[in-house]
C-alpha cells in the first residue's frame, strides 16, 4: 500500500503516539499521515455518514478533513485534547456544514477539547465507545432521542422543539442532561 | 454557567454544536473571550462530544478513499524547513520544558525523538536550542537565507496557484471532452445500427408498390451519393447469381467531361440476390453524371468491362 501510494519517506513504527505522528506530519512525512488515517478514518467517515447519510459526500468530508491536518498541523498543537476526539468532532461540523451547503465554521485554532482518553490506542477507543454506549442506552429515550436530533441531524434546538412539541428550555436541559450523564459515567 | 450574562452550559452546549443564531453565536463568543471557566467548561463539553460521536456504528472507509488522499499528500508535498543547528555546548538541562505540546502530551525530546527511529538526520530537533539569552549569531548568510525562504515560499504560492488554475482548467477540458465522447459514442452505436440493418443478409427487404400493382422482380439498384463528402450508399436487389470468379462492380461516372469513370467497389449479391455497397472509399468533391454496374473478375477492375448491367443518371 505505500508502494502503491508513492510514499518516499521511512516507514514509521507501529503504535507511535498522536503527537509523535503529528510531529512527523509536520514534517511532511507521508507515512506518518497514513497511520494517522488509518488510526482515525473509520471515526471520521461513519460519523460524517451518519450525519450527510451519502457515502460520497462522507468520503469527501473524510477527505478535507484530513488534507485539513496535512496542510495545517501545526492547528492542533498546543494541547487541545485528543486528536480522535477532535476529529471526531470536526467531521460532525463539517458533515452539518454540507449539510447547510454552508461553508466551515470552526476555527481549528480556537477548539480546545478536554479529554483524559487515549483514543490512539485501539483497545482504549473500544472500551471507551462500549461504555459511551451503554451510558447513552440507559438514558430516557427523549433525551438520547433529542442529542441524537441536535448532534447527528445538526437540528437547532428551535427546530427541535417545533418536531417535537417540547418547549424550548426542555429540549436545552435534555442536551445537556444527556451530555452530563455521559460526563458523569466517565468521571465516577 | 454565568449568571450575569445568562450564559448556561445549555448555552455553551449548543454553541459547542453550532446551533445558536448568529447573535447568540456572538454573544457566547464574547463571553468566552471574558471567562477562563466558560473557556474550561466548553473544553469539557467538547470532550463529552468527542465521546458521544463515537458511539455511532461504525463504517470502514472505500479503500480508494485512502489512495486517493494520499495520492493528493503527495501532491501537496511539504517543503521541510531548513535547519539551522546551534552549537551544542549551548543546550541548557531546562529546555526540554520548552518543547511544546500536543494534545496534552510531551513532544519529544529531539534526541529521544532520534531514538525512536525518526531523527536527525531528518532535521527533526537537530542540534539544540538557544536560551533566551542567548543572542543568535548571523553573517551575511543568515541575514540572506531567512529571505531566501521567503522568496521560495511566495514562489511557490505563485506556483500552487498557477497549478490550481491549470487543474481547474484541465478538470473542465476533461469533462467537455467526455461528454464529447458520451455523444460521438452514442451516435456512432446508431450509425452502426443503421449500417447494420442495411447490411444484414437476413434483414427483411420490402418493395412497395401501387397497390394491385405486382412488384418486378428486375435487377435494380439504388445509390445515395453526396458528392462534397464522398459519400455514397449503394443498395441493389434482384441480381443474378455469378459464378464465383465474377463479380459485380459499380462505378461512378464524373460529370466532367473526359473523366474515365472511378471504381467505387465491388459487391456479390446474397441468396435472395440483395447487395451493397456502404461508403467506398472516393475522393471528396467529385460531381457524378451516373453510376453503372458492369461485371468483373474475381477483384474487380480498373477500368469498366462491357456491358453494363445495371445504370442510372
Amino acid at each position: 500500500m505505500y508502494r502503491e501510494t508513492g510514499l518516499v519517506n521511512t516507514k514509521p513504527p507501529s503504535g507511535q503516539d498522536d503527537a509523535a505522528l503529528l510531529v512527523l506530519v509536520q514534517r511532511g512525512d507521508e507515512y506518518a499521515m497514513a497511520s494517522l488515517y488509518d488510526r482515525y478514518s473509520k471515526v471520521v467517515y461513519s460519523v460524517a455518514l451518519r450525519v450527510l447519510r451519502d457515502p460520497a459526500s462522507a468520503e469527501d468530508i473524510l477527505q478535507e478533513v484530513f488534507m485539513q491536518i496535512w496542510r495545517n498541523p501545526d492547528g492542533f498543537v498546543a494541547a487541545r485534547g485528543s486528536l480522535g476526539g477532535w476529529l471526531a468532532v470536526v467531521a460532525r461540523n463539517r458533515s452539518i456544514d454540507a449539510l447547510r451547503r454552508k461553508r466551515p465554521t470552526d476555527n481549528v485554532d480556537d477548539m480546545a477539547l478536554a479529554s483524559n482518553y487515549n483514543l490512539a490506542n485501539e483497545a482504549e477507543r473500544n472500551s471507551l465507545i462500549e461504555k459511551a454506549r451503554v451510558v447513552l442506552h440507559l438514558l430516557p429515550v427523549e433525551q438520547r432521542k433529542t442529542l441524537e436530533m441536535a448532534f447527528f441531524d445538526g437540528l437547532t434546538h428551535s427546530e427541535i422543539a417545533e418536531m417535537t412539541g417540547d418547549p424550548l428550555g426542555t429540549v436545552k436541559t435534555r442536551i445537556r442532561s444527556a451530555l452530563t450523564s455521559l460526563r458523569k459515567a466517565f468521571t465516577a | 454557567m454565568s449568571d450575569e450574562r445568562r450564559i448556561t452550559s445549555e448555552d455553551l452546549t449548543l454553541f459547542a454544536m453550532q446551533l445558536l443564531s448568529k447573535e447568540e453565536t456572538a454573544e457566547v463568543t464574547a463571553y468566552l473571550a471574558r471567562s477562563e471557566a466558560a473557556r474550561r467548561e466548553l473544553a469539557e463539553i467538547q470532550g463529552e462530544l468527542a465521546i458521544y460521536a463515537h458511539t455511532v456504528d461504525m463504517h470502514s472507509p472505500p479503500a480508494l478513499v485512502r489512495e486517493r488522499l494520499m495520492k493528493q499528500v503527495a501532491r501537496e508535498k511539504k517543503t521541510v524547513p531548513i535547519d539551522r543547528p546551534a552549537p551544542v555546548e549551548t543546550r541548557a538541562p531546562e529546555t526540554t520544558a520548552r518543547v511544546g505540546t500536543i494534545f496534552g502530551q510531551s513532544l519529544a525530546d529531539p534526541s529521544e525523538v532520534a531514538d525512536k527511529g525518526y531523527g536527525s538526520e531528518r532535521g527533526l530537533g537537530r542540534g539544540a536550542y538557544l536560551t533566551e539569552d542567548d543572542t543568535p549569531k548571523r553573517g551575511v548568510m543568515g541575514k540572506v537565507l531567512p529571505w531566501v525562504g521567503w522568496a521560495v515560499a511566495a514562489g511557490l504560492a505563485v506556483t500552487t496557484g498557477a497549478l490550481y488554475h491549470e487543474r481547474d482548467a484541465l478538470r473542465g477540458l476533461v469533462s467537455t471532452q467526455a461528454s464529447r465522447l458520451d455523444h460521438l459514442t452514442a451516435d456512432a452505436a446508431a450509425a452502426r445500427q443503421v449500417l447494420d440493418a442495411m447490411t444484414d443478409s437476413s434483414a427483411m427487404r420490402v418493395t412497395l408498390t401501387t397497390k394491385g400493382q405486382a412488384a418486378t422482380a428486375l435487377p435494380q439498384g439504388r445509390a445515395t451519393y453526396v458528392a462534397s463528402k464522398g459519400t455514397l450508399i449503394f443498395l441493389a436487389s434482384n441480381l443474378e447469381t455469378l459464378p464465383p470468379s465474377k463479380t459485380y462492380e459499380l462505378w461512378l461516372i464524373p460529370a466532367a467531361p473526359g473523366e474515365t469513370p472511378i471504381p467505387a467497389g465491388t459487391f456479390r449479391p446474397d441468396e435472395r440476390g440483395n447487395a451493397s455497397v456502404i461508403m467506398p472509399p472516393l475522393p471528396k468533391g467529385v460531381e457524378a453524371k451516373a453510376f453503372g454496374v458492369t461485371v468483373e473478375d474475381e477483384g474487380g477492375a480498373m477500368t469498366p468491362t462491357l456491358p453494363i448491367v445495371l445504370v442510372g443518371e
